[in-house]
């Protein structure tokens, strides 16, 4: 079964880099191949990797539903389960899967079942699952998976980001979903955590893993459209993102 | 039953019988009653007489109440005048036979005890082996049991040349049939055929040289006798249940090569008796109706290369395959393995080329069972990475296949395919997806064994529905093209007959109960006429599901006792509603809104109401935000009519159900529809065209108000007057 490894946290906050960052520490340090999904309704995730744009998974069971779209001596779970396998983008050491925006109103219970079973079929063909989640994670125990074996919650460093982290950690606790560890990760950090955020990431009760500190060429990368993926291994992001992934000691 | 044959059979019965009696007179005369008569070292005594009579023979005195049966077994030789009936008479005679024959044998033996070898193997001036001892009974009989020999053949006669002979046996062997051997054609003997040619005759090699004349017949039947009793448990006497076990149990047939004498025949009908049919190789009349035996009695004029196949095939004898012979591991736990990209050696499919699957039937004599060919370059041919086209063509043939089974062939190739290990299979028909990783293409993994995989697996596990199965496996983008075509042409028309599915015609249903995490009282049941009220899945689906998750929310509900075809309700759907409701729910009506209807969820993709004004029913789905002329928007109805109650007066449905002919059918369906919205007319019109066509009025759609035209009763009934809209007509609803 692959090690989940998920990120959560508020929108801007920087989710999108750290996956990108943690793929790419794992795919030095050989421990691939990784099955990366994007799960943010607004799905950018395939560029930092620099990979091509895959099919989503949203469009697929929102197809279940069309009359015309799936023939009547085909079943939902052949269909689910090639288009499903079809969505994936293809790369070196690494697979990425897209979910897409919401399916809109209806009820989507039965191909989220099947979904399900697929999505626990094909995670199984990796070690390691890295997931880049929406801010809230409903969608995670309804059809991606129902562990977590670790939570990095992604934060900015003001008292207001790490108060929204708190409350992102507190939600997850009311899902039906089992989290092993639950970190904090603190993003664009300029000099670390002062006082006055220490005692904010304190009232949390999350454990501090590591900062990101604030990195030019991140910002270079994304405004020219470079995947983050080529960030250079000595820039000082890539190398605290290595530096957590040490410490989790995934 | 052919009358040139019963008469043959009888008149062969009574020379038999003539000879045995004039025997038994000369022993008795010579030994007296009292000498002791019978096989060697067995406890059956004479066993098919012992089995099917219950009579223990041990002196030659006790033959004289067997040849009194005899006598009145043996019908009067056939008149020309007479001309009815012929099978029951021609069967007796050769029971009669038998009973004759062993007794023949065992005065044989007891005039002279070194006729036969009496031992497993032949010696070097006697090639006949006599009855078959216990010991050998046991070691070889439970083989028929155990399956590791399905049955035998009982070869009369001899082969035209010796080739023709080794052959024979050849293929019979690979059959892993035993081969009993006796009688003679012209002089010569097939047993003596295989020695002539340096073939190892005995027990051991299954080439067993019973005896040299006919009579040799009741060793082959008598063994088969006494393994009824020895392994099925089965008492002397039970002559009803020796002859069944062996016509189910044991798969034997007479081969009768050369001249079928009148003894022939009486010894034909004697097996017959046993389920065991009769394969010649010259002219002789056929008897082809099945009654006794599986599928045809006696079957004429087989050439040689055929014989030893439409044998097999008579007697609905089955291929057995233990292994799958791949060169990779082979087993569910592979199932989901996903090929990578970095590590394929060839891929077919999933975009990247053609492929389709096919499972299609086939008649008997155009299948060459095992058959495995690949048409174009395999994937040693070509380049790594190549994404190759795929058309992989199943073709079966059996006496029981039929062509609803084609889809459920199909379907499996999905799950064989995927268990081997370095090879992905997705999708099915024209989505097929093949990945072959560099591993399994470095073990020696090749298109070929595609074709190995299904012949071994679909034999293994389907095997009763069919008898033969080859595999095409085409690679030529032109072929695949043409497979597709074709292919389409059978969905659709496969797609037709899952549309066309009754409810009457099935069982079970399946229920569903994933919502109940919401509506706790909520059982949705789906039927082949009644999809799921999410829309997201039909009865197939259902049964799927069933199969991936047997422990599931999908699970099958025999329907039990009808109560009501018009309100679609029964029995065994009520207790299973009431018991998965946890009491809540007693039982609904499937086709009926006012009558207890079925349950809703909430999730329903659109919900139906009672005009009672307009002497109709309205529909709404969930897209449309507008009011309707029941007063409520979609939500609120959803609201309302949801979490798991059965409201009359309001139904959940799906969309597709709308166009199904059991669409509230206890109210008169589709005709009682007055109003739905603009978009769900234009999403469904096709398929409600068609329906409403079959109902007569093919312009029911225009009929049907929408939003445009009202949004309460009162608006809309001007409309439906002008158009005359027949739900105005029908019976009132209240």
């Amino acid at each position: 079964m692959a090690k989940h490894i998920s990120i959560a946290g508020k929108g801007g906050t920087g989710k999108t880099t750290l996956a990108a960052l943690l793929i790419r520490y794992l795919l030095e340090k050989n421990k691939k191949p990784v099955l990366a999904v994007d799960a943010d309704p607004n799905a950018n995730l395939y560029e930092a990797l620099g990979l091509e744009r895959g099919g989503s998974v949203s469009e697929i069971i929102k197809n279940t539903k069309d009359i015309n779209a799936v023939p009547q001596g085909m079943t939902k779970d052949v269909y689910i389960d090639y288009h499903l396998q079809r969505a994936l983008s293809e790369g070196k050491g690494l697979d990425l899967l897209t979910l897409g925006g919401p399916e809109g109103a209806g009820c989507y219970c039965f191909p989220n079942q099947l979904l399900s079973h697929f999505m626990g079929q094909l995670s199984d063909n990796y070690p390691y699952m890295l997931i880049d989640n929406e801010a809230g994670m409903e969608h995670l125990s309804r059809r991606i998976a129902q562990s977590v074996d670790l939570l990095l919650i992604v934060s900015d460093s003001t008292v207001r980001g790490v108060r929204s982290a708190g409350r992102i950690a507190a939600l997850t606790q009311s899902l039906d979903l089992k989290i092993k560890n639950s970190y904090l990760v603190l993003n664009r950090s300029k000099n670390g955590a002062d006082a006055k955020l220490q005692e904010e990431i304190e009232k949390t009760k999350l454990h501090l893993i590591g900062s990101i500190p604030e990195d030019p060429r991140v910002f270079d990368y994304d405004a020219s459209g470079r995947p983050l993926f080529e960030l250079p291994l000595v820039s000082p992001a890539t190398k605290a993102a290595f530096n957590i992934g040490d410490q989790l000691k995934i | 039953m052919s009358k040139i044959i019963c008469s043959a059979a009888i008149r062969g019965a009574h020379n038999i019988f003539e000879r045995t009696e004039k025997k038994w007179q000369e022993a008795m005369d010579k030994y007296g009653a009292k000498q002791e008569v019978g096989f060697p070292n067995t406890g059956y005594y004479l066993p098919i007489i012992y089995g099917i009579l219950g009579i223990p023979i041990e002196t030659l005195g006790d033959m004289e109440k067997v040849l009194n049966k005899c006598r009145l077994l043996l019908p009067p030789p056939v008149h020309e005048e007479v001309h009815t009936p012929y099978l029951a008479p021609a069967l007796d005679a050769g029971m009669a036979t038998l009973f004759a024959e062993e007794m023949e044998e065992a005065i044989r033996i007891l005039e002279n005890p070194n006729f036969y070898t009496q031992q497993e193997d032949p010696t070097s001036d006697n090639i006949w082996l006599g009855p078959a001892n216990d010991v050998t009974l046991r070691r070889r009989g439970i083989e028929f049991v155990d399956g590791s020999a399905p049955g035998f053949a009982a070869i009369l006669g001899a082969a035209p040349d010796d080739d023709v002979a080794v052959q024979i046996a050849r293929e019979l062997q690979e059959r892993s049939l035993y081969v009993f051997m006796g009688a003679q054609h012209e002089g010569r003997h097939f047993a003596q055929q295989l020695v002539d040619n340096n073939v190892q005759i005995g027990w051991p090699t299954r080439l067993v040289s019973f005896g040299p004349d006919i009579s040799a017949a009741v060793f082959a039947l008598g063994f088969a006798t006494r393994a009824a009793m020895a392994f099925g448990g089965v008492q002397p006497g039970d002559s009803r249940k020796i002859l069944e076990y062996n016509k189910e149990r044991v798969f034997a047939f007479v081969m009768a090569l050369g001249k079928v004498t009148d003894e022939w025949y009486a010894n034909a009908a004697g097996a017959i008796n046993y389920g065991f049919p009769v394969i010649a190789d010259t002219p002789i009349p056929e008897v082809l109706p099945t009654g006794i035996c599986t599928y045809e009695h006696v079957i004429s004029n087989i050439p040689y290369d055929e014989i030893v196949d439409r044998a097999a095939e008579v007697r609905g004898l089955k291929v057995t395959v233990s292994e799958v012979p791949v060169p990779v591991s082979y087993g569910p736990a592979f199932e989901g393995e996903r090929i990578r990209k970095e590590d394929l050696h060839a891929e077919c499919g999933g975009g990247a080329s053609l492929a389709v699957e096919l499972a299609t039937m086939k008649e008997l004599d155009e299948v060459e069972d095992g058959h495995i060919e690949v048409i174009g370059p395999d994937i040693d041919e070509v380049e790594p990475g190549t994404k190759l086209p795929l058309g992989v063509v199943v073709e079966i043939a059996g006496r029981e296949m039929q062509d609803d089974f084609e889809p459920i062939l199909e379907r499996q190739i999905h799950h064989f395919v995927n268990y081997a290990e370095g090879v992905m299979h997705i999708g099915q028909r024209d989505i097929a997806w093949y990945r072959i990783s560099q591993n399994a293409y470095e073990k020696g993994f090749r298109i070929k064994n595609i074709g190995d995989i299904l012949y071994a697996k679909l034999h293994q596990d389907f095997g009763t529905i069919f008898d033969k199965l080859q595999v095409k496996l085409y690679t030529r983008e032109e072929n695949v093209r043409e497979i597709i075509e074709n292919a389409r042409d059978i969905y659709a028309t496969r797609d037709a007959r899952i549309e066309g599915m009754t409810d009457e015609d099935t069982d079970p249903f399946y229920s569903c109960t994933l919502c109940q995490s919401f509506a706790p009282s909520h059982v949705c049941m789906v039927s082949p006429e009644r999809t799921g009220l999410c829309g997201a899945y039909n009865w197939l689906d259902c049964k799927a599901a069933y199969q991936i998750n047997p422990q599931g929310p999908n699970q099958p509900v025999n329907k039990g006792k009808l109560i009501s075809e018009k309100y679609g309700e029964w029995e065994g759907i009520n207790e299973f509603v009431k018991q998965a409701s946890r009491g809540k729910i007693e039982g609904y009506t499937f086709y009926s809104i006012l009558d207890r209807p079925m349950t809703t969820c909430g999730c329903c993709e659109c919900v139906a109401a009672v005009l009672p004004m307009c002497n109709g029913v309205m529909t709404v789905n969930r897209e449309h935000e507008g009011m309707t002329p029941c007063g409520m928007k979609f939500t609120t109805l959803a609201g309302t009519v949801g979490g798991g109650q059965s409201t009359p007066g309001f139904v959940g449905h799906s969309k597709y159900y709308i166009c199904q002919r059991k669409f509230i059918a206890a109210e008169g369906s589709i005709l009682r529809l007055v109003w739905m919205p603009k978009s769900l007319k234009e999403e469904i019109k096709d398929r409600f065209n068609a329906r409403a066509e079959e109902l007569g009025i093919p312009d029911l759609l225009d009929r049907i108000a929408d939003e445009d035209v009202g949004v309460t009763e009162e608006e809309i009934l001007p409309f439906l007057e002008e158009k005359d809209h027949p739900a105005l007509k029908m019976d009132p609803l209240f």
